[in-house]
């Protein structure tokens, strides 16, 4: 059997008195678009951290390309980590710097240190990053300082650091809970289309449940922690979304 | 093609916000570069007085053996108290001053108490008359009340509580200024009474801002009390002098130690304390840190906040009593009588030539001071600021990949305990110290008030890394970025404006401050002001003191236009 792309066997994940996650198992395969359902403080957040290994297991084991999160030198995890591209809720960009430098962050783990740091002088590799930005539709806005940008296009930033990352997945983490409707849609769309011509695995946390169903393969309902449902997202029923988020 | 021309106009933008940068760069090296000139670096003149070195050894040596016997250890501790007790007193009132004066400089006040234009023009006198009282420094407010009251603790006392008040004022009206508006105008809409509605708004919005940058100003008071000292108020760093005048180096280092002890308790209590107000709270200058205003009450229900009133509101009358401070004194004949001399001799200021030349030249070298010492504390304060900040992402960051806890205490204490070091000790007495091997001019007093500083700058830059937003950070960690690629793309980019404008800000202190390390005979204004004091020579003294001034408020300009073209 080929090993998944990521894979959880019995996953806790405590936080202080606080059982975010338990018992969680699951395996994400390679080129699926996966939304993750459920209310707030469901687990949602904290299964995305711990597939990009920012976050450990306290019990359980989280495999990333199947080596195992927890057994890896920080260096090994760092050279994982770049496989793996995550965009936030809050954009999570570096404010004072322009958007070329924010975009090419996502070369950083292929970077030596003194590239790394010419670049901030002189912006190294623009063509790859204003090829990026151009995909998500912003080319123009290159040398501007970040803040200065609107909430979608910030997000767009995102996408294009992400993108000159090349990963092999995508993990979103509520992308668009901080932008209007259409904004919203906007960038959904872009990462399902990004994601299918360039053949990446996405995982989407979702607050809005319709695009699970118009813009994903498989759906799972995260519910106190726990695997509510798995299903391919066109068996996504009325009944299971009202057993989501039921009071 | 479009691409193309969007590049060009890109580029030119670019380039243009670079020139900027470059402008002020060059400007920046420029004038360090002149005012080592004033120094005499480049000039081949003798500096360093090789005399001293034996001198310098021998105070250094008695460290290892401070004067520990029962009676000098008591006396120490009264002087400590007694140091601890002028800023108690001193904060105190200055919180008054600072409270009526803030609410009456804030914007929002008037504009609830009289929504037309009528108090646009008080507004604007009391702001303008509060500004006189902050451009001079305590030291000079202690020479001033030494004179009429005599050697009374109210001198220390006056001399922390004006200055700080009106510091406290402005630093209060801009957070009341901040405050979101919308609660009040909810209220005067409802027809709320003007003033009920401000304190059931505006006043208790900011109370957790208001409280713990009133913790901040005790840390700074407990320094102005030990340099008080040099002007004849009691504590420890009038013993200090006096230790330092019979040469008892050991009994120096005795104080010494105990200055670093009351400071860094104070400084402890004040920043953990600090610490429990989630979000942003005010310190210093406008715009030295990121985030908004935090408004939230996270005060309540917190134990360590409650105590800590508590422990205040039995230290305030405890300290008024341990220093017995004589208020009757203000109000005595004699002190009147006293005032009115005092201020007839110093009218007419003097304006003869000889004068005027003079005080030109040590305006200059003043300058240039605290143009040296600002550059050193801010050099320094870069490089310690990144390790004394205790910050997970940030030193893992950087020097500490495996977040290893007994590693991270070992870069963190050490460069703490050398910032409070050099922040403990009065410029007054780095500039003593100094003195031992380097001849009196600009060079030690820039060294002293430069260590002095960076003291207190590496503290408030590593507080300024403490508030940065970790989520950024975080991101790039998951993009596979190193620890010091997160320091060089996340942290630094976000530190440097604010870096830049906690450095401006004191830099303006700084020229203030110039006038302790003269007073010890250093250089500059505040050595003529001194030999003018010991001369009774009232005319001169105002004449040194306007040029002192013209010269902290020249700086303060220089700092607002910097300020705002960074922007």
């Amino acid at each position: 059997m080929t090993p998944a792309l990521f894979e959880l066997e019995n996953v806790t994940r405590i936080f202080g008195s606080l059982r975010a996650l338990a018992n969680v198992s699951l395996r994400i395969e390679a080129g699926e678009r996966v939304a993750l359902a459920g209310p707030s403080g469901a687990g949602k957040s904290t299964l995305l951290a711990l597939l990009n290994g920012s976050l450990l297991p306290t019990q359980g084991s989280v495999k990333v390309l199947g080596r195992e999160t927890a057994s890896l030198s920080p260096r090994v995890l760092r050279e994982m980590q770049s496989q793996i591209g995550t965009i936030y809720q809050q954009f999570n960009l570096v404010d004072g710097l322009s958007v070329i430098h924010n975009v090419n962050a996502g070369r950083l783990g292929r970077w030596s240190l003194l590239k790394s740091i010419a670049s901030l002088i002189r912006p190294l590799e623009v063509e790859t990053a204003s090829r990026a930005l151009m995909q998500v539709g912003i080319a123009e806005k290159i040398y501007e300082r970040t803040d200065s940008l609107s909430g979608g296009q910030q997000q767009r930033v995102a996408l294009a650091r992400v993108l000159v990352q090349n990963p092999t997945a995508i993990l979103a983490d509520e992308p668009i809970s901080n932008l209007d409707p259409e904004r919203g849609r906007e960038i959904m769309d872009l990462l399902r289309e990004l994601c299918g011509t360039l053949n990446k695995t996405l995982v989407v946390s979702v607050h809005a449940i319709e695009f699970a169903r118009t813009h994903c393969h498989r759906v799972i309902g995260l519910r106190h922690g726990s695997v509510l449902f798995d299903l391919p997202a066109h068996q996504l029923t009325q009944d299971k979304i009202d057993a989501l988020y039921k009071i | 093609m479009q691409l193309e021309s969007y590049f060009r106009t890109d580029r030119a933008a670019r380039s243009s916000s670079v020139n900027i940068r470059w402008t002020w760069a060059t400007a920046v090296a420029a004038l360090v570069a002149w005012s080592l000139i004033q120094a005499g670096v480049f000039s081949g003149q003798t500096l360093i007085n090789r005399g001293g070195w034996t001198l310098a050894l021998s105070f250094a040596q008695a460290a290892l053996h401070p004067q520990l016997s029962f009676e000098f250890l008591s006396l120490t501790l009264n002087a400590t108290l007694i140091t601890l007790g002028y800023a108690v007193c001193g904060t105190s009132l200055s919180l008054i001053i600072g409270m009526i004066g803030g609410m009456l400089s804030s914007e929002v006040w008037w504009q609830a108490m009289s929504p037309t234009r009528h108090g646009r023009g008080i507004w604007w006198t009391i702001r303008a008359g509060l500004s006189v009282p902050r451009a001079i420094h305590e030291v000079i407010w202690g020479i001033f009340f030494v004179n009429i009251l005599g050697l009374n603790p109210l001198v220390a006392i006056l001399a922390i509580a004006i200055p700080f008040g009106a510091i406290t004022a402005k630093v209060f009206s801009e957070i009341l200024d901040e405050m979101p508006r919308a609660p009040l105008r909810a209220l005067l809409n409802n027809g709320a009474s003007p003033f009920a509605a401000f304190f059931y708004s505006i006043l208790p919005q900011s109370i957790p801002n208001i409280l713990s940058y009133t913790f901040y100003r005790l840390e700074c008071s407990i320094r102005s009390a030990a340099v008080l000292g040099v002007i004849g108020a009691g504590g420890l760093g009038y013993q200090l002098w006096l230790s330092f005048q019979s040469l008892r180096y050991d009994e120096m280092w005795t104080f010494i130690f105990a200055l670093i002890a009351l400071s860094g308790a104070v400084d402890i209590w004040s920043s953990q304390l600090r610490r429990r107000f989630s979000g942003r709270v005010r310190l210093e200058a406008a715009a030295c840190q990121s985030a908004p205003l935090t408004t939230k009450p996270a005060y309540r229900r917190d134990r360590a906040v409650t105590l800590s009133l508590i422990v205040m509101a039995i230290l305030i009358p405890l300290s008024f009593w341990y220093v017995q401070a004589d208020f009757s004194a203000l109000f005595a004949p004699r002190a009147a009588k006293l005032f009115v001399r005092v201020i007839s001799d110093s009218f007419p200021p003097a304006l003869d030539g000889v004068l005027l030349k003079e005080l030109s030249h040590q305006t200059i070298q003043t300058f240039a001071i605290s143009i040296l010492a600002i550059t050193l504390a801010g050099a320094g304060g870069l490089l310690f600021s990144f390790p004394a900040a205790q910050n997970r992402l940030t030193l893992t960051g950087v020097l500490n990949p495996q977040d290893h806890k007994v590693k991270t205490l070992l870069i963190l204490v050490p460069t703490r305990l050398a910032l409070l070091t050099l922040r403990a000790i009065p410029a007054s007495v780095w500039a003593l110290l100094l003195l031992f091997v380097l001849f009196p001019g600009v060079l030690p007093g820039a060294l002293a008030l430069g260590i002095y500083t960076l003291g207190i700058l590496g503290r408030l830059m590593a507080e300024v890394i403490e508030s940065l937003d970790e989520r950024p950070l975080i991101a790039l960690r998951s993009c596979g970025a190193s620890g010091a690629q997160i320091f060089f793309y996340g942290v630094l980019p976000r530190a440097m404006p604010l870096f830049l404008s906690n450095i401006l800000y004191r830099w303006e202190v700084c020229a203030r401050e110039t006038v302790i390390i003269g007073v010890v005979g250093a250089a500059g204004l505040g050595r003529v002001l001194a030999e003018q004091l010991s001369n009774f020579d009232y005319p001169g003294m105002t004449t040194t003191l306007l040029f002192f001034i013209a010269l902290t408020v020249f700086v303060d300009v220089i700092g607002v236009f910097a300020r705002r073209s960074m922007q």
